[in-house]
């Protein structure tokens, strides 16, 4: 069995607001394998892309961890001969430090800004290299730089320009390339295409696919369309108002959705090759995340919404080898 | 467009700009009420210079060919001779520009670098106690009139405690002595520039250091930030290398905003300190009717401000690649 | 949207600009900062209203600001003058002929805030339209023409120039200052209000109103002005404390208006007397009350700031 770069138990993160605490993610279980790719798939604020901002611990001031463990194949990135796993909750910040990009990087979800105006876009990337390796010379993090901003489909002669002189595909492709100039065990990829146009889309995710190919990284793809999830991952958590309400192969998934929300979720893209079908939505809003519903967090917007779904929140079990779900019907029997 | 160009157009646009300062003042001496003649020449001269003058300056011709006679002698330094000291105008403000470029160039580099830096800090340390400090200390010094405070500096620290020379940019005895070294001639300077440079800094960082505060939250809300804290790197490389480098570019916008306000500082300074600049010398003749010193001396002072401009706009483009030229 | 548009009819730029005072008053009293400078400038403007009133309790000609003097004083000593320190009959003490400064002193607020108010909402009313006349037609003749004239403005000596027309008028009246401060502080605004309305000008709004076929006063009046006038308030109280630090500038220097008891003139008096470091209790009120009134103004500014730029607002 392929051994886990990630694991993370019952991860619960708050953000402290006037109104009171949003439950942003709250008791959420899941692995990484190494050299694979889970996707994370739900509507805006299910949480999804908070887990990787406390991945890498930079959350803003008002979030509060309260409870859980990430355990992260890191412990060599520390010097620690003896434990492989450490608990990325529990380091000081200057371990944490260490792991941040060297372990595991992050590509933002609209990077348009995510490069600095003032300097060159290679010595950005070039201060990441120093930063964690600090015996690369100068001109080695360059070659570097170059042979990266190939890898990801652009001139390497390009690294010289600052990043206004970058078209929007261009700079998601730089901080790509700046996401893995440090060689991470792990890559994050936060929504990386949704602000660009459908051509450029289509672009960066073959360059993404390549790059997974070619390096075999492991990787957290996350996203709200479903469809992008599938393309990329091998296997996928669907996640809703903080919680994960359904995790397994990205195939099997597809072909045998369980919870209810993953089957709204599909129902609301066309299918090229099935029948035409109605396109339908999911009816109703995004939970209130200070005060969520009773119960399971679906019930309001769920067509198959029983008593006990108003009163007890369903467990969240195998259902089949690898396939979790939360919601109280019986496998297939919804 | 490469720097020099745009260095060239900045120039050109300095000289029409005191051209049309020249030509302001110009218009302003003769179309204010009282005798223009008296405006050039002293009640003291004789009846053959002035008649001299006259011609000189064409005051018996029509306004538009006066204007050109005016122009022209400008263009040529000469802007006649100062009633009060009777010398050329030209090389008494030659001789007191300098002076006030020392008191005045020194309190705006002090001070922006102590607003910059300041700001940083308290923008960092959003709500504490230092913020409310710094702030308070700084609008204070920024809002009271700062002949007052000089009056108050000097009483202090002049008057009752004798640290510190009651004025003045030298001491006379000690510059007649022969045997003094160059060395010990700068330091007396500096011993006299010492709190007027002080009074000038206090008046003038505020300013500075409420427009970096706000600009660095501005920044640190910025992707850009959180992408460098996610790289690893230390609080410090983020805050100054990231979020202060972009948080300055406003700063350096906003310099020829306040430019007029700290001139007016300085003048006042000089006046309380008796520092011999052209401020003090401003002052001074048009006290004395002597119009043809104030009137240059207004000129100069005006160039002064229009040649910091530009070079704030210089050092603009240095630290901002987005700017097109 | 043309729901809006009628609704918006009704209420107008200044229901609009009520509406929005109450919310804005919350943000405004989260700064400590501004709840104090307003306080000072009620006290300041009670403290000039009383002037009338202390005078009759006190002796209205021999407590008269400008003229009056205490004929039952004699010669203090120390001063060598009819100056002397604070006493019962004379709260603040007295100055070198024997005048009541209390009295002139609340005189002078009477007079900052003359100046101030007047010279700050002229500026700025100036500056406003400029900049959003300026800002609508950004990248036309007039906006060229309009920024041109500002920065040839702005990079006027400020003082410099006030002095020099001062002397060469002989004297400057107090209003003739004020006319003169309302000219060179305008582009300070203008340019700001120019920014501001540049970035406006893109809003779906303004684009749709345009489409509607308002046409440009209409565009800038009713939909523009609303939202740059949070920033005009603010520049306003900027150039109350501009004006009133010009004044005090001028008239210590001499330039003043004579007939006029500033705070300024106070001080200049004082230095002209020779009294600076004779007569402290003449010589650190003016300033003091110069030094707190502005720094009031800019205090209430400074808490204004958060309602403009949300970034800077204490969550």
């Amino acid at each position: 069995m392929a051994d886990k770069m990630l694991e993370v138990k019952e991860l619960k993160m708050y953000f402290q607001t006037k109104k009171g605490y949003v439950k942003a993610i709250d008791g959420v279980n899941f692995d990484v394998l190494k050299g694979e790719t889970t996707g994370f798939v739900g509507e805006s604020g299910c949480g999804k892309t908070s887990i990787g901002l406390t991945l890498l611990r930079i959350l803003p001031d008002n979030a509060e961890i309260r409870g859980g463990e990430v355990l992260f194949k890191g412990g060599d990135l520390l010097g620690d001969d003896i434990n492989e796993y450490v608990d990325l909750l529990k380091l000081s910040d200057t371990d944490a430090r260490k792991i941040k990009w060297k372990g595991i990087s992050m590509v933002f979800q609209a990077a348009m800004n995510a490069l600095n105006p003032v300097y060159k876009v290679g010595d950005q990337i070039v201060e990441a290299i120093k930063f964690h390796e600090p015996d690369v010379t100068k001109e080695e993090s360059r070659e570097r730089v170059a042979k990266l901003f190939e890898l990801v489909g652009m001139d390497p002669e390009r690294m010289e320009n600052y990043p206004h002189e970058f078209s929007g595909g261009m700079r998601q492709r730089a901080v790509i390339a700046m996401a893995l100039s440090t060689h991470p065990k792990m890559i994050i990829m936060d929504e990386p295409t949704t602000a660009l146009d459908v051509i450029v889309q289509d672009q960066i995710m073959n360059e993404i696919k390549k790059i997974q190919e070619r390096l075999k990284m492991t990787m957290i793809y996350v996203s709200h369309d479903i469809s992008v999830i599938a393309e990329v991952s091998k296997r996928m958590a669907v996640m809703y108002a903080g919680r994960i309400v359904e995790y397994a192969d990205a195939v099997s998934v597809f072909k045998h959705p369980l919870h209810p929300y993953t089957k709204g979720l599909m129902a609301s893209f066309p299918s090229i090759r099935g029948e035409l079908k109605r396109l339908e939505g999911i009816p109703g809003e995004p939970p209130n995340l200070v005060d969520p519903p009773t119960g399971c967090r679906f019930h309001p917007r769920c067509p198959y919404a029983r008593e006990i779904c108003k009163k007890k929140e369903p467990k969240y079990r195998e259902i089949s080898t690898n396939h979790w779900v939360a919601c109280h019907a019986e496998a297939g029997g919804v | 467009m490469s720097m020099t160009r745009y260095i060239g157009r900045r120039v050109i646009e300095i000289v029409i700009t005191a051209f049309v300062l020249i030509t302001i003042l110009f218009f302003l001496f003769r179309v204010m009420p009282g005798d223009p003649v008296s405006m050039m020449l002293s009640p003291q001269m004789r009846p053959e210079i002035k008649a001299q003058l006259r011609v000189q300056y064409g005051f018996d011709k029509p306004l538009v060919v006066q204007y050109f006679l005016y122009m022209k002698n400008v263009l040529k330094g000469n802007f006649g001779e100062s009633f009060y000291y009777r010398e050329p105008v030209m090389g008494i403000v030659w001789d007191k520009l300098p002076n006030t470029l020392l008191l005045f160039g020194s309190a705006t580099i002090l001070s922006y670098a102590l607003g910059i830096t300041l700001g940083k800090i308290i923008a960092w340390k959003r709500g504490s106690k230092t913020e409310y400090a710094a702030t308070v200390a700084g609008l204070a010094f920024y809002n009271m009139p700062i002949f007052w405070i000089g009056i108050i500096v000097l009483y202090i620290f002049a008057y009752k405690l004798d640290l510190f020379p009651m004025g003045g940019m030298i001491t006379p005895e000690l510059w007649m002595n022969a045997d003094v070294t160059t060395i010990q001639k700068a330091l007396d300077i500096l011993y006299h520039l010492t709190l007027p440079l002080i009074t000038l800094t206090l008046l003038l960082f505020a300013s500075s250091m409420l427009i970096m505060r706000n600009s660095m939250l501005e920044t640190l809300r910025q992707d850009y930030i959180t992408t460098a804290e996610a790289k690893g790197l230390p609080e410090k490389v983020v805050r100054n290398r990231h979020a202060a480098r972009n948080a300055m570019l406003p700063v350096a916008t906003s310099f020829s905003l306040s430019l007029a306000f700290s001139l007016a500082g300085g003048v006042l300074t000089e006046r309380v300190f008796s520092w011999p600049g052209l401020g003090w010398e401003l002052v001074n003749a048009t006290v004395n009717y002597d119009y043809p010193l104030a009137q240059a001396a207004l000129l100069f002072l005006g160039i002064v401000i229009l040649v910091m401009m530009l070079v704030a706009d210089i050092i603009l483009v240095f630290l901002d690649p987005r700017i097109r030229y | 949207m043309y729901y809006d548009d009628k609704k918006k009819k009704k209420k107008g730029t200044i229901g609009i600009v009520a509406k929005s005072l109450k919310e804005n008053w919350l943000i405004f009293k989260e700064e400590k900062i501004g709840i104090i400078g307003l306080a000072l400038i009620i006290f300041f403007l009670i403290f000039g209203l009383l002037l009338p009133a202390y005078e009759h309790a006190m002796g209205p000609e021999e407590y008269n600001p400008l003229v009056g003097m205490d004929l039952d004083l004699n010669r203090n000593p120390v001063t060598g003058t009819f100056s002397h320190p604070p006493s019962k009959a004379h709260p603040l003490g007295t100055d070198f002929k024997g005048s009541d400064l209390l009295a002139q002193l609340m005189n002078g607020s009477q007079m900052a805030f003359l100046v101030g108010i007047v010279v700050a909402l002229s500026s700025v009313a100036i500056g406003t339209v400029v900049g959003l006349v300026s800002g609508y037609y950004g990248g036309s003749l007039i906006d060229s023409l309009l920024m041109r004239i500002s920065e040839i403005i702005l990079s006027l000596p400020l003082l410099p120039l006030v002095i020099v027309v001062a002397a060469v008028l002989g004297r400057l009246s107090i209003w003739g200052l004020v006319f003169v401060l309302a000219i060179l502080l305008w582009p300070n605004t203008a340019k700001i209000i120019r920014s501001q309305t540049l970035s406006l000008r893109e809003r779906p709004y303004v684009e749709s109103a345009r489409v509607a076929g308002a046409s440009g006063f209409r565009i800038m009046f009713r939909h523009l002005a609303p939202n740059v006038l949070p920033l005009s308030i603010v520049y306003m109280t900027l150039n109350v404390t501009s004006a009133i630090l010009i004044e005090a500038s001028v008239s210590f220097l001499g330039f003043g208006d004579p007939t006029k008891v500033s705070w300024g003139m106070m001080l200049q008096w004082c230095k002209t007397q020779g009294h600076l470091f004779k007569a402290l209790w003449w010589m650190l009120p003016p300033g003091g009350c110069i030094g707190l009134l502005c720094m009031a103004f800019y205090f209430v500014g400074t808490a204004m700031m958060p309602i403009i730029n949300p970034s800077l607002r204490k969550r």
